[in-house]
């Protein structure tokens, strides 16, 4: 018998500074779908470690404009929209700190994993949500430093011919694949800076190797570094699977959440409209089908709460269908998921979310409700 | 004595204007600093985007081999490049690369041995529209840093052209560069309008040897230059600074 393919799935994680909106759980319950049901046909490693990404700029500088624009605050109780204000207010500024203001919060995050407490207040709230909704947890809270140093990733991307190190001349760090023809892209500022795409490769340049095939999720606005990504961890024994998602327009507008406006649509207020209505599985259920396969990969779609409202209803229908329906067992489970594989080891979550609701789809199976969706 | 310095600084940019530019000399005024100023606007204006251009691309700079690898790199260049180049005042776009990445895409007019940096001949902005994208610019924000005097020799190209006719005798000069306040970068540009305007007028040649003394500031010397980088003060904007210069042979 083959061994297990081994897949790694590892998205960007949600900056822990505001409230989770549409666009947000968009990506979550796509990797949470795909982690689930591609967890019945291979090894799954679900790396989701808000410790890589906190020694990023929006992280540090945030940090270091509550303490220098708050103070000493107690942010125990404070909701995620407190916070995200903050947040907004922080991006809003046009003089963003220095490499040397920031040097305590990055020190401090590699040397003892310190988080500040207003984004250890978020995650503790995000922990909330997930459980509520149903999400695998792939440790918000958890210490989990990256399998490389800065300067060790550095080094290594040297050595690979696929990096550049200028900081010997006040120059920065640059990813180079320009040999592909893909354009130079600059990963640490002059300044000692490191930007998202340092921080992922920081744990990427080891784990990508130890996976048959690595599949990253993600904004199709980050597009053209993921083509670096795809080119740099693509591999004869790793292959690279790149699966875009477009954001949530609200009211149209496509708008990324340092800008606020999610005052209608985090978390609570989304529940607070179905909560009556229905219960826990069928909410859990008609998130999925709403944000999955009814806004689909693209972009166009506004979020509407009428439709997730729906989306509940149906999920309702699909539940009562299921307690009906013969349930399968585990080889029959993994069959069934298999045809959303394709040319590839993991499981395509728009294809088999949307299967639940073709006409075409005899049976429902309540296993597979219970293991991927609830 | 100030004033002296500084009429001296305003003959030498004129006199690049001049070389650059002859055909242009009869109707600008090169006698004051802001008469070259208004020259400079003018010139920048009437700039039509077609002049010629290079793009050095920078993997690591350390000056004593950036410097004969700028030279090799002009010597090699035919006649007609040369002066298109000289036409267009030498500007050359420096980017961050590693030119050995590039050369199946790219073509270069010469890559140093060790892949250090690398040049296209002189052409039309357009035409390294490509690379340009690709690349980015050499940031280089480390202010310079003095170090003790080292002595570089010019080699002997396999052909060289510029100049025109035969290979003179080898000399020796002192290259200064103002480190104070100045950045890789900027210095990077400094030294190589100064060094290929240099070999362009047959200044520096195969078998040259040229002492690198970066000094904070070149104030004080400008009796023994030769040819001086002459542009704008670091703190007073309306002057001009010796950046780099060329003695008289030593």
């Amino acid at each position: 018998m083959a061994a297990v393919p081994k897949v790694l799935l590892a998205p960007i994680t949600v900056t822990p500074s505001k409230p989770l909106t549409p666009s947000h759980l968009k990506g979550l319950f796509w990797a949470d779908v795909l982690h689930r049901a591609t967890g019945h046909l291979a090894e799954v490693t679900y790396r989701y470690s808000h410790t890589t990404y906190h020694r990023t700029e929006q992280v540090l500088g945030f940090w270091e404009f509550l303490d220098r624009t708050e103070g000493d605050t107690d942010y125990h109780d404070a909701t995620e929209t407190e916070i995200g204000e903050l947040y907004v207010r922080y991006r809003a500024q046009e003089d963003r700190p220095g490499a040397a203001a920031l040097r305590p919060y990055a020190e401090a995050v590699e040397e003892s994993g310190w988080v500040h407490p207003a984004s250890e207040r978020v995650l503790r709230l995000w922990s909330g949500h997930y459980e509520r909704l149903g999400l695998y947890d792939p440790g918000l809270r958890e210490h989990q430093p990256p399998g490389l140093g800065l300067e060790e990733m550095i080094d290594r991307l040297v050595a690979a011919g696929c990096g550049l190190d200028q900081r010997r001349w006040g120059g920065s760090v640059h990813l180079d694949l320009t040999r592909w023809g893909l354009p130079l892209r600059q990963i640490v500022t002059p300044d000692g800076r490191p930007n998202y795409l340092a921080c992922a490769l920081r744990e990427l340049l080891v784990l990508a190797p130890r996976h048959d095939e690595v599949v990253f999720l993600y904004d199709r606005e980050l597009a053209p570094d993921y083509r670096l990504l795809e080119r740099l961890l693509g591999s004869a024994d790793t292959v690279v699977r790149c699966v875009p998602i477009g954001r949530v327009p609200i009211g149209g507008r496509i708008v990324s959440a340092r800008h606020g406006g999610w005052q209608d649509h985090t978390v609570d207020r989304l529940l607070a409209a179905v909560d009556d209505e229905h219960d826990v599985p069928a909410i859990r259920l008609g998130l999925r089908l709403y944000f999955i396969a009814m806004l689909g990969p693209g972009d166009q779609q506004s979020f509407r709460h009428d439709l997730l409202a729906k989306s509940c209803a149906r999920a309702e229908r699909l539940l009562d269908r299921a307690a009906r329906d013969p349930k399968a067992d585990s080889a029959e489970l993994r069959a069934d998921l298999s045809r959303y594989q394709h040319s590839h080891r993991y499981v395509d979550p728009y294809r088999l979310t949307s299967s639940l609701l073709a006409r075409s789809r005899r049976t429902i199976d309540a296993g597979l409700l219970s293991e991927v969706f609830l | 004595m100030p004033a002296g310095a500084a009429d001296r600084l305003i003959a030498a940019a004129a006199g690049r204007i001049r070389a650059a530019r002859p055909d242009l000399v009869a109707d600008l005024d090169l006698s004051s600093m802001a008469a070259l100023e208004a020259a400079r606007a003018r010139i920048r204006d009437d700039d039509e985007g077609d002049e010629a251009v290079v793009v050095a691309v920078i993997r690591a700079p350390d000056l004593p081999r950036w410097i004969v690898e700028t030279c090799v790199f002009a010597l090699s260049l035919p006649a007609d490049r040369a002066d298109a180049w000289r036409r267009g005042f030498t500007r050359t776009l420096h980017l961050a690369g590693q030119p050995r990445h590039l050369g199946e895409r790219f073509r270069f007019a010469h890559v140093a041995g060790d892949g250090s940096a690398g040049w296209t001949a002189p052409a039309p902005a357009s035409d390294v529209l490509g690379l340009r994208r690709l690349l980015k610019t050499f940031a280089g924000e480390r202010e310079l840093r003095p170090h003790a005097p080292v002595t570089v020799r010019v080699p002997y190209p396999a052909q060289y052209h510029a100049g025109g006719g035969p290979a003179r005798p080898p000399v020796h000069r002192d290259l200064y560069y103002a480190t104070a306040r100045v950045s890789v970068a900027e210095g990077l540009v400094h030294l190589n309008h100064l060094l290929a305007e240099a070999v362009l007028d047959g200044l520096v040649g195969p078998g040259d040897r040229l002492t690198l003394r970066p000094v904070p500031r070149l104030t004080g010397l400008e009796r023994t230059f030769t040819a001086v980088r002459a542009e704008t003060d670091v703190h007073r904007p309306h002057t001009l600074q010796a950046y780099a210069a060329l003695t008289e042979e030593l």
